[in-house]
């Protein structure tokens, strides 16, 4: 089996890993992180799992482990450094979750997003989103605190 | 949805580590990996079971968008992010660009790749039809080093076919710098926002001194047979002013002509529709594009 070296949350992790672990089940059940969530049975449409690789979101169970091998990843445990991000807070004043199982991937897709287009209009917020489904709150809550989130940042 | 056994798994740095890679194992049991949204899901569902995955993500001289002396080139492992996003990618190749930045989601295009979505060539999908309707070129390496190319109409045979030997890996798409004003468009209809193409329809057309219409190309997706030219829209636009009429007319002719079919997405008649509105709209912008 090979050995892999990757960042994880700022932290270097060395592991011995299965050719066909996916990405996702390696931070879920290696380094317990279970904030990155499985939504759609590993089906890569849900968007739950997505997360941070070099900065850039994608879905975690489109991947294997071995091919994060040297690369940096961020999950959801590791996207607040003390206090809520702007984004995080913004979901929280705006009611952007109700069960909250999308949230993480949405909190990961979207941060990169806004770093990519720091003052969207709604309609690129909503062609951002097209990969997370969320099926509690209809969206515009979430549409919201994106924008809120951008205003209070480019401000 | 968990991938079958893997025995090995390998990262060359350079096409020719790639190719020796490959070669190691009996043809088939290996594979190349490129963005992997597509392959992963059907390496997940068993549809595919590699013994090996070679995969290409360390092979930067896979990577880039070279648009020197107005022709262009991609290379195999360039995402749709980066195709999306570029700015060589106007007039005669702003289809590729309609293309990428509606494929999957911005995850997907994040990370999936021009080659890996020529190579896999899934029925409903818009980079072969839009590499068809622009007459793009597919560049490939063999084993054995030597160099061929071939033409988009050669290369897709049909649903997850292609003219690719499994020995042989994609190095690039090309495509020769237009003779005159050209432009291209391309638009497709899904279920949902930016969903895999019900129907999509690529148009490139040159204009010559007079205005008229002096090539023509016209390629749908999301057919049975995958991604298919439309010759009729082709000669109906050959030669005709590029008007509002003009276009209406070659985009009925592609509907007619089309072997549309019915499935849980849509009906026959639906699909014609599609392909007469879609048609008209991505017509009128590809000539804008040509004349700009």
């Amino acid at each position: 089996m090979p050995t892999i070296n990757v960042t994880v949350n700022g932290e270097r992790y060395e592991e011995t890993v299965p050719e066909r672990l996916l990405l996702s089940d390696f931070l879920r059940e290696r380094l317990s992180l279970t904030g990155t969530h499985i939504g759609c049975t590993y089906e890569g449409v849900c968007g739950a799992c997505t997360i941070h690789l070099d900065g850039e979101a994608v879905k975690s169970c489109l991947m294997l482990a071995v091919q994060a091998d040297g690369h940096a990843i961020t999950t959801i445990e590791g996207l607040r450094d003390g206090s809520l991000t702007p984004l995080q807070a913004a979901f929280k004043a705006n009611h952007a979750l109700q069960c909250g199982f999308c949230t993480p991937g949405i909190l990961m897709n979207m941060t990169e997003f806004l770093e990519k287009n720091p003052n969207p209009t709604d309609e690129e917020i909503r062609h951002g989103l097209v990969g997370n489904l969320c099926r509690c709150t209809g969206y515009v809550h979430i549409v919201k605190a994106v924008r809120e989130a951008a205003q209070s940042t480019t401000r | 949805m968990f991938p079958a056994k893997i025995e090995k798994y390998v990262r060359p740095q350079s096409i020719a580590e790639a190719l020796a890679a490959l070669g190691e194992f009996e043809e088939g049991d290996a594979m190349f990996l490129a963005g992997g949204q597509s392959a992963m899901q059907a390496i997940k569902s068993r549809m595919l079971r590699p013994e090996c995955i070679v995969d290409l993500q360390n092979i930067s001289e896979l990577k880039g968008i070279d648009a020197a002396a107005g022709g262009l080139r991609i290379g195999a492992m360039t995402r749709y992010v980066e195709i999306a996003q570029s700015a060589a990618l106007n007039g005669a190749f702003a289809a590729l660009a309609d293309a990428a930045a509606r494929v999957g989601d911005r995850q997907v295009r994040n990370r999936g790749t021009i080659g890996g979505s020529v190579c896999w060539n899934y029925m409903a999908s818009c980079m072969p039809a839009v590499v068809l309707g622009t007459n793009g070129t597919m560049n490939l390496t063999a084993a054995n080093g030597g160099e061929r190319s071939i033409a988009a109409d050669d290369f897709f045979l049909g649903p997850l076919e292609t003219a690719r030997e499994d020995t042989e890996i994609l190095t690039s798409v090309s495509w020769d710098a237009p003779v005159s004003k050209t432009g291209s468009a391309y638009k497709k209809w899904g279920l949902v926002t930016d969903a895999l193409p019900v129907v999509g329809v690529c148009v490139r057309v040159s204009v010559g001194g007079d205005g008229t219409c002096s090539d023509a190309r016209v390629s749908i997706s999301g057919l049975a047979g995958g991604g298919e030219r439309a010759p009729a829209a082709e000669t109906a636009l050959l030669g005709s002013d590029g008007s509002t009429a003009a276009i209406a007319k070659a985009m009925d002719a592609a509907a007619e002509a089309a072997d549309t079919h019915s499935d849980m997405s849509a009906d026959a008649d639906y699909r014609r529709q599609l392909i007469r509105n879609l048609g008209r709209e991505v017509a009128a912008s590809a000539f804008a594009r040509a004349r700009t």
